[in-house]
């Protein structure tokens, strides 16, 4: 068949960087589906987007697994029609002839396919997966569970959820690259498939409905290790833990290889636009999506490269309010229009971007990032998986009714307070002394005159340094008062005023013992030595006064990076992203750091505390 | 059943109650035939429980008493 030249409507991305007939991910599709379809060629300004795609393709699509290919590209070819996506109706309805499928039949999928003569398993998974890319964040564990009662297995489950999330990624494609047709458009009929958004599983009733309502992820997902399973040896290293994203596929290692690879290629290169501008396409994409699991994760990850706790909050809530450029600005907008209100989107939107001078690369990059963002949303609503970290709890209070999830997110009159007030014991206390009420501000630095304290002696390591600078941090704090916005609690503003006097009096004395640096190999292969069982219940064989002589020796000879996360975290029982805020860390940051300092911590006490050594407290 | 090296992997996790039930399950049967491991999820427990209930570093009324009120008088006597 005739392969035409990509493109002639939209922005051109294809043409001048030619790829070879033999360039690998091209040969996946020659092989696969007899041609190279003009959405591939259309992505040749950028070879690594297309090599991602195709490994998706492949592992999800293209492999017969545990759904038979005929019944996945019925699903695929449903999506796009329910998308109006002409180029993939198009092309799917070419693939599902040539594997035989009766014209009529394709017909009648098109208009009606509740008439379709579907058997009742392949209705069931045709309504979850046009229910899961029309409105993911409506899915819950109901819609997995009429799957199963249709007779699908997890692995099956798990393998319907990825094919919605790669037709919804094919079409986020199709949406701005806007390919030729590689066959002739069909006519589709004005209105084809009835409201999967307001479907609910046929075979579930009211009650057992309410039943399954449960917390995810909604299948098991065995333990996979980094040492036998490379790719997450990989993510391990590069993010620092395994997100519970990937743990959760662990039932098909093959589609989670393929993704990882797929991650990789798309968004660890740095050749066009920047990890930062990524991230916040990601995160400003699951927000406009509700997609409170990615939010988070997004978030911390901008805290990771840099930007603080409020700027990647911000960019949740409302990215036009906050301190991005123009162009950055501009270039959310189109991402967020492109990923959520398709519909709407025109190639004047990509020209627009242009205009703010991104390069084709720039916005075809823009473009697979929104799609890879749209997959991952679609996959974590479909398998239900838990969240990492917490979400900004602005950003949950700002989310609307999911039924809104294609209009705007965020209310746009006035400036968002990050952390409402309210939300903050202290916070009547604080409107008071910022109108110079004495007396307030007393309060103020009483209640929190330990959580000072202990800030202090866990960056200064001694006693006596610490008692001396106590004076420093109400200070301060009384002279900057007027400029706390309630971004976030007080005590955590209160505690950053006592970190910085703190590290001014290091400073002072040369004392460079840095909080910041990062973890070494040798940080991270750290191994306990001391193997002695120890007591069964040291407080029953030593007094609450020797037990808390030893922690605090034993805390004072911890380096500063440790004990300051041990004392905030043990002591003061801040939570762990209280603690990244405070510290300007990731989370997974401070888990190292937390474990690390509590593992030198038990191999000083080990000695005193073992069983062979009952009151050998000093 | 997973490896010491994939235990310590998860450690710090599970200190946290943050692993799902079947990283749970693989990480309680490595800890019931290991003792090595079993001693240092103990110990390091037993760690964080103290730490939690020490109160250590408690800056005693008497020293921060004084403070304030110095801190509070030049306030007072130059609020800026």
């Amino acid at each position: 068949m005739a392969v035409r030249r990509a493109d002639s409507v939209g922005m051109s991305f294809g043409g001048e960087a030619r790829l070879e007939q033999e360039y690998d991910p091209f040969v996946v599709f020659r092989e696969a589906f007899g041609f190279i379809p003009n959405l591939l060629r259309a992505q040749t300004a950028l070879p690594r987007v297309i090599a991602a795609h195709a490994k998706l393709e492949e592992a999800v699509c293209l492999r017969d697994g545990a759904i038979p290919r005929i019944h996945k590209e019925r699903v695929l070819l449903c999506i796009a029609a329910d998308r109006r996506d002409d180029y993939w109706v198009a092309l799917d309805t070419e693939l599902l002839t040539s594997f035989g499928v009766p014209e009529g039949q394709i017909d009648n999928l098109l208009n009606d396919y509740e008439h379709a003569d579907l058997l009742a398993p392949d209705l069931a998974l045709l309504e979850f997966c046009l229910k899961l890319s029309r409105d993911s964040s409506s899915v819950g564990p109901e819609y997995v569970e009429a799957l199963r009662a249709q007779g699908f297995g997890d692995e099956a489950i798990v393998e319907a959820v990825v094919l919605a999330a790669l037709a919804v990624y094919r079409c986020t494609l199709s949406v701005a690259l806007r390919p030729e047709p590689d066959f002739k458009p069909r006519n589709l009929p004005a209105k084809i498939l009835r409201g999967a958004g307001e479907a609910v599983p046929p075979t579930l009733a009211t009650d057992t409905r309410r039943k399954a309502k449960r917390k995810g992820p909604y299948v098991p997902a065995p333990y996979l290790s980094p040492n036998t399973f490379k790719p997450f040896a990989i993510v391990q290293k590069s993010h620092g833990f395994i997100p519970n994203f990937f743990r959760a596929q662990t039932l098909r290692p093959d589609l989670l290889q393929a993704e990882l690879e797929a991650v990789g290629s798309i968004l660890l290169p740095e050749d066009v636009l920047t990890r930062v501008q990524k991230e916040a396409i990601l995160l400003a994409v699951s927000a406009a999506n509700l997609n409170s699991y990615c939010v988070a994760v997004h978030c911390n990850m901008l805290r990771g490269l840099g930007l603080s706790a409020e700027e990647a909050d911000q960019i949740a809530v409302d990215y036009r309010l906050s301190n991005l450029s123009k162009a950055d600005v501009a270039l959310l907008d189109f991402v967020v229009k492109l990923g959520t209100r398709f519909s709407e989107y025109s190639p004047e939107d990509a020209a627009k971007l242009a205009s703010f001078a991104f390069t084709r690369e720039q916005i075809l990059e823009s473009t697979v990032v929104t799609a890879l963002n749209n997959f991952a949303n679609t996959l974590q609503m479909g398998l239900g998986i838990e969240p990492d970290f917490e979400p900004p709890s602005i950003f949950e209070k700002k989310k609307v009714n999911p039924s809104g999830a294609a209009t705007t997110l965020m209310p746009r009159q006035g400036v968002v307070h990050l952390v409402e007030t309210s939300q903050d014991a202290d916070a009547e206390l604080v409107a008071q002394a910022q109108c110079g009420k004495l007396e307030a501000f007393e309060e103020l630095v009483r209640r929190h005159t330990q959580l000072i304290y202990r800030a202090l002696i866990a960056i200064l390591g001694n006693v006596a340094d610490a008692q001396d600078t106590m004076q420093d941090t109400p200070l301060r704090a009384f002279k900057h008062i007027g400029g706390f916005q309630g971004r976030s609690k007080f005590s955590t503003w209160l505690v950053s005023i006592a970190r910085n006097a703190a590290l001014q009096r290091l400073r002072d004395r040369r004392n460079t013992e840095s909080l910041d640096k990062n973890e070494t190999e040798e940080d991270c292969g750290f191994r306990p030595r001391q193997i002695a069982a120890w007591q069964e219940n040291p407080e029953e064989s030593h007094s609450r006064t020797e037990i808390g002589q030893l922690v605090e020796k034993g805390l004072l000879q911890l380096p500063a990076k440790y004990r300051v996360i041990v004392m905030v975290r043990d002591i003061e029982q801040l939570s762990t992203e209280e603690v990244a805020r405070l510290l300007g860390l990731t989370v997974p940051a401070v888990k190292t750091r937390l474990l690390r300092g509590r593992l030198m911590l038990r191999e000083w006490l080990s000695p005193h505390l073992a069983a062979s050594s009952k009151g050998a407290a000093q | 059943m997973i490896t010491c090296e994939e235990f310590f992997a998860e450690f710090a996790d599970y200190l946290e109650n943050q692993v799902s039930p079947e990283v749970r399950q693989e990480l309680e049967l490595h800890l019931s035939q290991c003792r090595a491991c079993h001693v240092l999820y103990d110990s390091t427990r037993k760690t964080v429980k103290i730490v939690s209930e020490s109160d250590s570093f408690e800056l005693p009324q008497k020293v921060f008493d004084p403070i304030i009120d110095r801190v509070m008088a030049k306030l007072r006597t130059d609020p800026s």
